[in-house]
């Protein structure tokens, strides 16, 4: 059995374990530090361009070896398991969270607060835009006061964001353009500028932020060891007290060797799904429920946000295709008026190619060629379409649950993950308010500009899931505290997007890691005010 | 032949193309057989009659905007298509699915030589020894047949599939970015690298 010991064990490989990894080898610079990941490392760098040539043309994976094909769970959103985890391939958008996001319960008397202050949670937003490096446009709006500027400048709009701005805001509601992890000036974070390559999910720059840059960075210093392609299984206690002695892992190169870690304290970084079925799986005699889940909080209150969307026919000539992710933002209905029914989300526009595309017949069902053909999908396209699009917060049950499912086990017989949302009945009983209030607003935005609004839908799986391992004072009614470390174990932390009580209603990635980020300072011991004040 | 007799003729060898393909050990092999040809010989996966009957297709199908240089490079662009295609390919998982995709499958070309043979069986039907050989109107009224029979072919795929050569062909050129660039007359260029500068300009116009 291969046995190692360090100070620091990080077990999951995506951008939380990137950026918490970095911060402690800043604050800690002689200490050990392990990442274990059980997905590969993708470190391919001079292939991009060809992985994206072939999901362009065939719709190959662009991210070829990216998961492990055992290792999945009913209701997770994506699959990919490999070092950068699922920000390998994510779109870059950075929004924020608001304060309301964090006071539910003060504010709206809904769900639960966050521990936290968000002037604190403030700081470390601004110190994720900066390791992330973000472009960005400050919002108009007073209540979204940032304490520093945006590392690089915005994206620039688009010739369609233009238009779609001119006619969205006839509406009388404001849009900006969205933040994005995205290099507008070159040598950022040593990565290029942004081409407008149009396919940000590989991108062949590198302009666009992803977590195995990091880790190369890091890799390159020799200050942290990454282990990849290896599962952890369990976590073990000491014989006696509560602390974390042991990580179990095996290998997922084929040969599944058994590997130990010892270190002085273990970090899950995992993500929402693997994160609370660790914990889960390494029930003992002492926490037969699982580690950290005396409170039987662990993988409970599993959350994320619902959405609807639209698209809107109108009267603009847009050219779809020419950075079609970058998109529009308002963050005007991040806030409810207390004598209004309650619902808050975010409000995206972009440039929409659905249903734009060539056909072969025409209404009446004759057969198009050539020049007929190009004639009629030139009538179609002479007015332009916006896709719009509100996340909106959908509180949790307690019974939004992930638990383990004893009929699905991976390849060593450990059982699999099974999800399962439900929001608390708060959130049901205004599902119908909801989908009026959408069905207004997308009314309003397309009558400003003479447009007619699509089928609207509803997204059918919660987004950027969170939840499972939910931060709180009570140890009675959570697993960690607001820094991450769980109640039950001292020397064991869960940090990003597990810890989250409610999932907001904008995407979540930049606060996963600025809660990790805020984390770093008590897994690292820093003394002060920040490790202190509410602990 | 009459008209009627034609489109049966025609419904009937896609019918047992499928059929055969679907159910017949001895066609398998026919389809690995092509496979090997296009990987062994590069560029070279249609023969010279396909490839013939791939540029009258060409001239019959895409708009007269387009050159005889446009034309032929719309047929490059499907055969490399083919010689690129690899079977067995990782074809990810999407996001909001807790499923893997299946692999890509074994190239659609295998679907295609009874195909093929359908256009040459109309052209001789018709008096010419071959599609390529038919008058363009003639041309138009075999493709017109081939996007109805057995059964009608409503929506252009964005990739080859194998179910219809020429639904395939038309599909691969117009949903390209030349294909958008023509009906938008502009230069979006769609998938290419360019930089942020003149991000809020309209694309450069092209005629057509």
């Amino acid at each position: 059995m291969l046995r190692y010991e360090s100070d620091v064990v990080i077990i999951g490989g995506g951008i939380t374990a990137a950026l918490l990894a970095q911060k402690l080898l800043e604050l800690r610079p002689t200490w050990s530090i392990i990442v274990v990941e059980a997905g590969a490392r993708l470190f391919d760098n001079q292939n991009r361009l060809t992985y994206r040539k072939r999901n362009l043309d065939y719709g190959e994976n662009m991210w070829p070896g990216d998961v492990v094909p055992d290792q999945s769970a009913r209701g997770v959103i994506s699959r990919t398991m490999a070092v950068g985890g699922s920000a390998l391939h994510w779109g870059g958008v950075c929004n924020r969270f608001s304060e309301e996001d964090t006071r539910l319960h003060s504010m709206y008397g809904l769900a639960t607060d966050w521990p936290l202050e968000w002037k604190e949670l403030e700081r470390h937003y601004c110190e994720a835009e900066r390791r992330i490096g973000v472009s960005g446009e400050p919002s108009p709006l007073a209540e979204d006061w940032r304490s520093e500027p945006y590392p690089m400048k915005a994206m620039p709009a688009t010739w369609n964001l233009i238009q779609l701005k001119a006619w969205a805001e006839q509406s009388g509601i404001r849009f900006w353009t969205t933040p994005q992890a995205k290099n507008t000036v070159a040598g950022y974070g040593g990565r290029g500028k942004c081409l407008r390559c149009n396919t940000c999910e590989v991108c062949p720059t590198g302009a666009r932020y992803s977590p195995d840059w990091t880790f190369k960075q890091l890799l390159a210093t020799n200050k942290l060891q990454l282990h990849d392609r290896t599962l952890v299984r369990k976590l073990a206690l000491e014989d006696t007290g509560t602390r974390v002695s042991v990580a179990q892992a095996s290998r997922e190169d084929g040969t599944g060797a058994a590997v130990e870690y010892r270190a002085r304290t273990f970090v899950l970084a995992s993500g929402y799904c693997w994160s609370p079925h660790l914990l889960l799986l390494s029930a003992n005699s002492r926490f037969p429920n699982g580690l950290a889940n005396s409170s039987d909080h662990v993988g409970r209150y599993m959350t994320g946000h619902l959405a609807y969307q639209a698209t809107i026919d109108l009267d603009a000539k847009i050219y779809p295709g020419m950075n079609e992710q970058h998109s529009l933002i308002s963050r005007e209905f991040f806030r409810c008026k207390p004598d209004q029914p309650y619902v808050r989300h975010d409000l995206r526009v972009w440039e929409n190619a659905g249903g734009r595309g060539p056909q072969l017949r025409d209404a009446a069902g004759k057969v198009l060629l050539g020049d007929a053909l190009i004639s009629d999908w030139r009538t179609r396209t002479t007015r332009g379409t916006a896709r719009v699009r509100g996340y909106f917060d959908a509180h949790p049950d307690r019974d939004s649950r992930l638990t383990l499912d004893a009929a699905a086990k991976n390849r060593f017989g450990d059982p699999l993950p099974v999800i399962q949302h439900r929001v608390d009945p708060a959130t049901a009983a205004r599902a119908g308010a909801t989908r009026e209030h959408f069905q207004t607003l997308f009314a309003r935005l397309a009558k400003a500009g003479d447009g007619r609004v699509g089928q609207i839908s509803a997204l059918n799986y919660q987004d950027h899931p969170a939840g499972g391992c939910r931060m709180g004072l009570d140890p009675a009614t959570s697993v960690v505290d607001t820094f991450g470390r769980t109640h039950d174990h001292a020397n064991l932390f869960v940090v990003g997007s597990p810890t989250m009580p409610t999932g907001g209603c904008t995407n979540g990635t930049l606060t996963f890691v600025a809660l990790a980020l805020r984390s770093a300072m008590v897994i690292a011991g820093v003394d002060g005010p920040e490790a202190n004040s509410r602990v | 032949m009459k008209r009627r007799t034609f489109l049966e003729a025609i419904a009937a060898v896609i019918v047992a193309g499928k059929t055969t393909f679907a159910r017949q050990p001895g066609t398998q092999t026919a389809g690995l057989a092509a496979e090997t040809r296009g990987a062994q010989a590069g560029l070279a996966v249609f023969d010279a009659g396909e490839t013939a009957t791939l540029n009258a297709l060409a001239d019959t199908v895409l708009p007269s905007a387009l050159g005889a240089g446009d034309r032929r490079q719309a047929v490059r662009a499907f055969v490399s298509w083919f010689a690129n295609y690899k079977p067995g390919a990782d074809m990810g998982h999407g996001y909001g699915a807790s499923t893997l995709r299946q692999p890509s499958g074994p190239s659609p070309i295998a679907r295609y030589p009874p195909q093929f043979a359908a256009l040459a069986e109309a052209a001789r039907t018709r008096g010419a020894a071959s599609f390529a050989a038919l008058p363009p109107p003639a041309r138009r009224e075999v493709v017109e047949a081939f996007l109805n029979q057995p059964q009608p072919v409503n929506r252009l795929p964005t990739q080859p599939t194998g179910a219809n050569l020429v639904a395939d062909f038309m599909g691969l050129y117009f949903n390209s970015q030349d294909g958008w660039n023509l009906c938008y007359r502009a230069e979006i260029n769609r998938d290419a690298c360019r930089t942020l500068d003149n991000s809020e300009k309209a694309p450069a116009p092209i005629k057509g």
